[in-house]
């Protein structure tokens, strides 16, 4: 089946990500696609490219994008609940007048549209709230 | 059929009982994360009524400690188990 | 008696169970059901646990000029969203009456609630 997973939790304060990235790697171990992952409310820190996490702790935002490189998974980030937490992509800190980025491909941010979309393009949508 | 998603212990929130108001006779719940402190026997009863239907994802009671206290009343299933439920179920509906 | 006079349907129902201001689930699920409704999809909302305070008379913004939801719930018929449900256990729960919101609405007792998920194609709950 077309799996897509909605995270709403932040990385590290809540356990969310860690059981939508389980929940991820034994549905395609099932056989499963995961197609897309969509990131909301404080889900979106997920996407933050500064994450520097020490050794001894899963690092959250790389296993997100073996996610992508292994399996095509896309990345997807609501733009207005990143931009008001303080993830930007080049282009939006460029619009903003930022000195830098915090969110880099294969993050992509979108639009609240897109989840709605989701929702009928894949056969299961499983949300991950803190 | 509705999966049902908690992921909060009721020792600490009243959510539960919201789920079980809006739970249908074959919808099924699905204990994870802090959830799955609700599946020990002392707990358990804030769940009546969900013989068959009720479930604990292994690694979060592993992981806290609680694989020998869950009750017998509750289904326990590692994570592929969690995703064939989700398999069953048309949609799922996560509480928190 | 019920006061759901049509069996439940819809392209997305949106859960609220969170009261305004002490977080952003209510804005951010408000979003979402707006944006639904830009799309052209059928939306209902339901209102159930502490969201039903999202509909209190008399809220005002923060005092750092925080938002709130008040004026989103305002813009509700604007943007065509076509049922507001409220679970009637939540209300009487809090001391509140129809009196005391907003805006009219759609009272859900117990039973009835699973037939209202049951309604909608895609459930997003806050």
């Amino acid at each position: 089946m077309r799996y897509a997973l909605l995270v709403l939790g932040g990385p590290y304060s809540h356990q969310a990500a860690h059981s939508a990235l389980r929940f991820a790697h034994a549905a395609i171990a099932r056989g499963h696609r995961v197609e897309t992952v969509f990131f909301y409310h404080d889900g979106v820190y997920n996407a933050s490219h500064l994450a520097a996490p020490p050794q001894d702790e899963p690092h959250l935002v790389d296993a997100w994008c073996d996610l992508q490189r292994t399996q095509g998974t896309a990345l997807q980030v609501c733009v207005a609940a990143a931009l008001r937490r303080g993830l930007l992509d080049a282009r939006e800190a460029e619009r903003h007048g930022k000195s830098g980025a915090s969110l880099e491909p294969p993050f992509e941010l979108t639009g609240l549209g897109q989840l709605l979309d989701i929702g009928q393009t894949h056969e299961r949508l499983i949300t991950f709230a803190p | 059929m509705l999966l049902h998603l908690l992921n909060r212990a009721p020792s600490s929130s009243s959510v539960h009982q919201d789920v079980l108001r809006a739970m249908r006779e074959e919808d099924g719940l699905m204990l994870i994360e802090d959830g799955v402190f609700g599946a020990v026997s002392a707990q358990v009863q804030h769940f009546p009524g969900l013989e068959g239907r009720l479930f604990a994802l292994r690694e979060d009671l592993e992981s806290r400690g609680l694989a020998g206290r869950c009750d017998a009343r509750v289904i326990i299933v590692d994570m592929d188990g969690f995703v064939a439920l989700t398999e069953d179920a048309q949609r799922t509906v996560s509480w928190f | 008696m019920s006061e759901i006079t049509e069996a439940p349907h819809g392209d997305l129902l949106v859960m609220l169970r969170h009261a305004p201001h002490g977080g952003l689930w209510l804005r951010e699920a408000l979003d979402l059901a707006l944006v639904g409704a830009a799309f052209g999809q059928s939306v209902s909302l339901l209102l159930m646990g502490d969201g039903v305070w999202a509909l209190l008379q008399g809220q005002g913004p923060g005092p750092l000029g925080q938002k709130g939801s008040q004026s989103t719930f305002e813009m509700l018929e604007m943007y065509d969203i076509e049922r507001l449900y409220v679970d009637v256990d939540s209300l009487e729960a809090r001391g509140l009456t129809r009196d005391d919101l907003l805006l009219p609405v759609i009272g859900v007792s117990t039973p009835e609630l699973s037939t209202v998920l049951a309604g909608h194609r895609q459930i997003f709950n806050f």
